[in-house]
């Protein structure tokens, strides 16, 4: 389109566009698009971007987030300021939600509970292997028979297995990789049991929470006071942990 | 938050649900939420992408909740919320120390988008056209032409100067220009 000879003029025509030239920019544009019928091609497609871009149609949300919104605003006490001006930038943790269609209700058990934020508690790898247990054969019903496609992410939540040995993880210590280490052996092992779906599910979030990870890390190493970087990266290591377990204890209901 | 005040802030802004969740009504703040929620979730889907948008726009609600108290009336609630909105946005992006990184005029950060649209839902093309964008440019992008901010208001949100917010502006129209024309 010859856009390149004609840079100099291009990158004007946005400012051009927004009239944000002044008026000799201004007449200088107008008298090269006289003559350049490249340049007036791109001006008319700069407009139809904009004009696009004024009216794109708002998108439907996935999920309902209120619960979360509720959940947060639970115990802040609010009475306003007294709570932002103490924690400014003290992010509330919340429940990610998902949607899944129905051939994804498996990977939506494993997925739902993966990326809700709030557990603290890890499974080691025998406790694992137990908790595997709780969660009912099939893989779509919890061990209560509630159908995960409309069971609440807190009910799930509560299946922590009774009597299973749990141990409270230190994140940023040896156990950590540990633990992680033994649930993906586990979780390699039993991947032929998990369908298609479900292992590209589990392996799509792992990546998401493998990034998030590399990227509190980063950000960390050039800001390693910072309280909430910090505790974003526990969180993340945290889902990452609970992701594992889950996963591995689906690849036992499926047996 | 007294009864006098509430009158006010409803008097001030119309909505006796503003005025209802600012003496803490929960009810009156979620009725608020689902009046909202789309718009913010969109505004904070375009700027951050699809992965961080449900915990974000939840966050900007609960940091609603906390700091309606300080909202005295004085701009539309959607305004104010919207605003808001946005400094919670740019304020996420900060925590990650990305900013900088994604405002450089890095000539290797003005490849093409890589996947070209079907042609059948020009929406859906825009959207995914957006989304695909450097986030400095799609930042930019979504605030300047979708939700209608000026170069010198988006200079002064993102701390950045008015050129920067015009280059960037200007980059991701020829992206999204070449991506939209399937070229």
């Amino acid at each position: 389109m010859g856009v390149d000879v004609h840079e100099e003029w291009t990158d004007q025509l946005s400012e051009y566009l927004d009239d944000e030239l002044d008026a000799a920019g201004r007449e200088a544009v107008e008298q090269h698009l006289r003559g350049c019928a490249d340049c007036r091609a791109v001006l008319n497609d700069l407009k139809r971007v904009v004009a696009q871009a004024q009216t794109i149609p708002p998108s439907p949300l996935q999920a309902d987030l209120w619960d979360g919104v509720a959940a947060g605003i639970q115990g802040t006490g609010r009475k306003g300021a007294g709570v932002d001006a103490a924690h400014p930038s003290t992010p509330v943790p919340f429940r990610r939600r998902f949607t899944f269609t129905v051939p994804q209700l498996a990977a939506a058990a494993v997925v739902l509970m993966a990326v809700s934020a709030g557990i603290a508690w890890q499974i080691a790898d025998r406790s694992a292997q137990r908790a595997q247990s709780t969660v009912a054969a099939g893989g779509t019903r919890t061990d209560n028979g509630a159908d995960v496609t409309t069971a609440p992410v807190v009910a799930l939540e509560r299946d922590t297995p009774a009597g299973a040995s749990i141990v409270q993880v230190a994140y940023a210590d040896a156990q950590y990789d540990a633990a992680v280490a033994d649930l993906e052996k586990a979780l390699k092992q039993g991947r032929g049991r998990l369908d298609a779906s479900t292992i590209a599910i589990v392996e799509h979030n792992l990546q998401i929470i493998d990034q998030a990870i590399a990227q509190a890390r980063e950000a960390l190493s050039a800001d390693p006071a910072n309280s909430y970087l910090s505790g974003h990266l526990v969180e993340a290591r945290r889902r990452k942990l609970d992701l594992l377990r889950r996963a591995t204890a689906l690849t036992s209901d499926t047996n | 938050m007294t009864l006098g005040g509430e009158t006010s802030i409803q008097a001030r802004t119309g909505d006796p649900d503003v005025a209802l969740a600012a003496a803490g009504d929960t009810s009156a703040f979620e009725r608020l939420y689902r009046t909202h929620v789309v718009r913010i979730h969109n505004l904070t889907r375009r700027m951050l992408g699809g992965q961080e948008a449900d915990e974000v726009t939840q966050d900007i609600f609960v940091r609603t909740w906390q700091k309606l108290g300080q909202f005295r009336g004085e701009s539309a609630f959607s305004t104010w919320l919207h605003r808001l909105a946005i400094n919670v946005v740019i304020e996420r992006r900060r925590s990650f120390a990305i900013q900088r990184e994604r405002m450089s005029d890095d000539a290797a950060a003005l490849d093409g988008l890589s996947v070209k649209p079907a042609r059948a839902d020009l929406t859906v093309d825009m959207e995914h056209a957006i989304d695909q964008l450097p986030p400095g440019a799609r930042e930019i992008f979504v605030l300047h032409d979708v939700e209608g901010y000026k170069h010198r208001e988006i200079a002064a949100m993102l701390g950045i100067a008015t050129g920067t917010s015009k280059r960037q502006l200007h980059r991701a129209r020829m992206l999204l220009r070449e991506y939209l024309s399937g070229g």
